[in-house]
């Protein structure tokens, strides 16, 4: 019953965020206006500010989690799986912050990157917590792979207030924080502030969601320890694979009248595919990960 | 069952022998992390380098002229009202922070947002007292305001370009 409790919550979450995501959209694109400014580039506020706060609260999961492993009383594999779940979140939403951000930065600023400090911290953080993950799939004992990458999660993260505080330590081309500054008072207006908040409330159901799956699948591949279903799988991977299509930048090519609408598109265009690539690919392998165990039966 | 699986299959009960592990994945994700690493210590090293104090302010241009010379730097103000002339090859304008304000010959074209009153950021070097720059970034702040908002609430004056 707890079971399917569980996976009934998790369902009703991943419900709340498709839907919330929808209405992101319309909020974002149809019924908040245009910048004093910027223009219609601001629209990209709505997926560039909530994918990099959702990076951030990815990494503090996995930090908390990787404590929680490398703390002999709460030691358990399953910290280990949800710190590398939610790394994976992070990485896939700081590869989007960064992504955004230079679909903004070509309309805004001029270019489509900066040497400044906030962009730059952003980058290693990608770089730091992409090596988190190859670092995890060295193949080793679980429990030593568990702490090493405990131990490189925690050292990873030293970054996160870097990136968050750059903008105020040091000189940036890069804005000040517009919410989180140190006045820790919000310079955004009306109906733009409600966007970027219901941005953050379905970044924050979405991660939920995918974080919880994400989790389930990893569990399921830790009990495929057998070398011929985990070759299986490999295989299976190579087939469903997903690559990016490179349609949208031919769609966002097209002549219009506003100068920023064609990075907006591609910018909503990208997050909606990358977004669905990796819930689809998630399930996909779940799906695998399953039917492969079902068919070899009990664990001997 | 005809062809029955190497080893360690589900089914048979007997332990096996566990198969070395496959040499190949771990090079490669190894390989894959120090790459990583190394990405982290080139954006640090190379890329930001002096950039951690991005540009600097006409104040402290002015103050640092002589010491400067020729080398490259990066140059932030406002733009200010009226000293906008477009030439041939680009366009003249001056930038001012609270105390000071620079001559700017620009070469090449602005960007689409670049106006009187924006802050800027110019990359060049003084020639003369002209600061010549080859490249303009527009520096937005942090605030968001409605475009219909403003227009509804206080007169604007209509800018001529755009």
């Amino acid at each position: 019953v707890i079971a399917w409790l569980a996976r009934r919550w998790v369902g009703v979450v991943g419900v709340l965020a498709a839907a919330s995501l929808v209405e992101l959209a319309v909020l974002g694109l149809v019924v908040s206006p245009a910048d004093q400014v910027q223009g219609d580039a601001v629209r990209l506020l709505y997926l560039h500010v909530p994918a990099a706060w959702l990076a951030y609260l990815a990494y503090f999961v996995t930090s908390l989690t990787s404590l929680l492993y490398l703390w002999p009383r709460t030691r358990s594999l399953a910290w280990d799986h949800l710190a590398g779940a939610s790394a994976e979140l992070g990485v896939l939403f700081t590869g989007l912050t960064l992504v955004l951000g230079s679909l903004w930065g070509r309309p805004v600023w001029g270019f489509w990157w900066a040497w400044d400090a906030r962009l730059v911290s952003t980058a290693v953080l990608f770089f730091l917590y992409l090596g988190y993950l190859a670092l995890r799939r060295v193949p080793a004992d679980p429990h030593v792979r568990a702490r090493r990458s405990a131990v490189a999660a925690l050292v990873a993260f030293v970054d996160v207030p870097i990136v968050h505080f750059s903008v105020n330590w040091w000189r940036t081309l890069h804005q000040d924080a517009t919410v989180f500054n140190p006045q820790l008072k919000a310079h955004i207006h009306g109906v733009m502030a409600t966007t970027l908040l219901w941005g953050v409330v379905a970044f924050t159901l979405l991660y939920i969601y995918l974080l919880e799956r994400r989790f389930r699948l990893a569990e399921l591949e830790e009990n495929l320890d057998d070398r011929v279903l985990q070759a299986a799988l490999a295989e299976r991977r190579a087939e469903v694979g997903v690559s990016a299509p490179a349609a949208l930048m031919l769609w966002a090519d097209r002549t219009v009248d506003d100068f920023a609408t064609p990075y907006v598109a591609t910018g909503w265009g990208i997050t909606a595919v990358a977004l669905a690539a990796y819930a689809g690919r998630v399930a996909l392998r779940t799906r695998e990960a399953r039917r492969l165990i079902d068919e070899s039966g009990p664990r001997p | 069952m005809t062809d029955a699986p190497p080893s360690g299959h589900a089914l048979d009960p007997t332990p096996t022998e566990p198969a070395p592990r496959p040499r190949g994945p771990r090079a490669r994700y190894i390989v894959a992390a120090v790459l990583c690493v190394a990405a982290v210590v080139y954006l640090v090293f190379f890329g930001l380098g002096s950039n951690i104090v991005y540009f600097r302010t006409p104040t402290e241009a002015l103050a640092h002229k002589a010491k400067e010379g020729t080398h490259r730097f990066r140059l932030a103000g406002a733009v200010v009202p009226d000293s906008v002339h477009e030439t041939a090859d680009g366009v003249d304008f001056e930038v001012a922070d609270n105390g000071a304000q620079v001559k700017v010959h620009h070469e090449g074209d602005t960007p689409a947002l670049f106006k009187p009153g924006v802050p800027v950021v110019c990359e060049g070097r003084w020639r003369g007292n002209t600061f010549a720059s080859d490249r303009i970034l527009i520096k937005h702040d942090s605030n968001y305001t409605p475009k219909q908002q403003v227009n509804s609430v206080t007169t604007v004056t209509v800018e001529p370009q755009r």
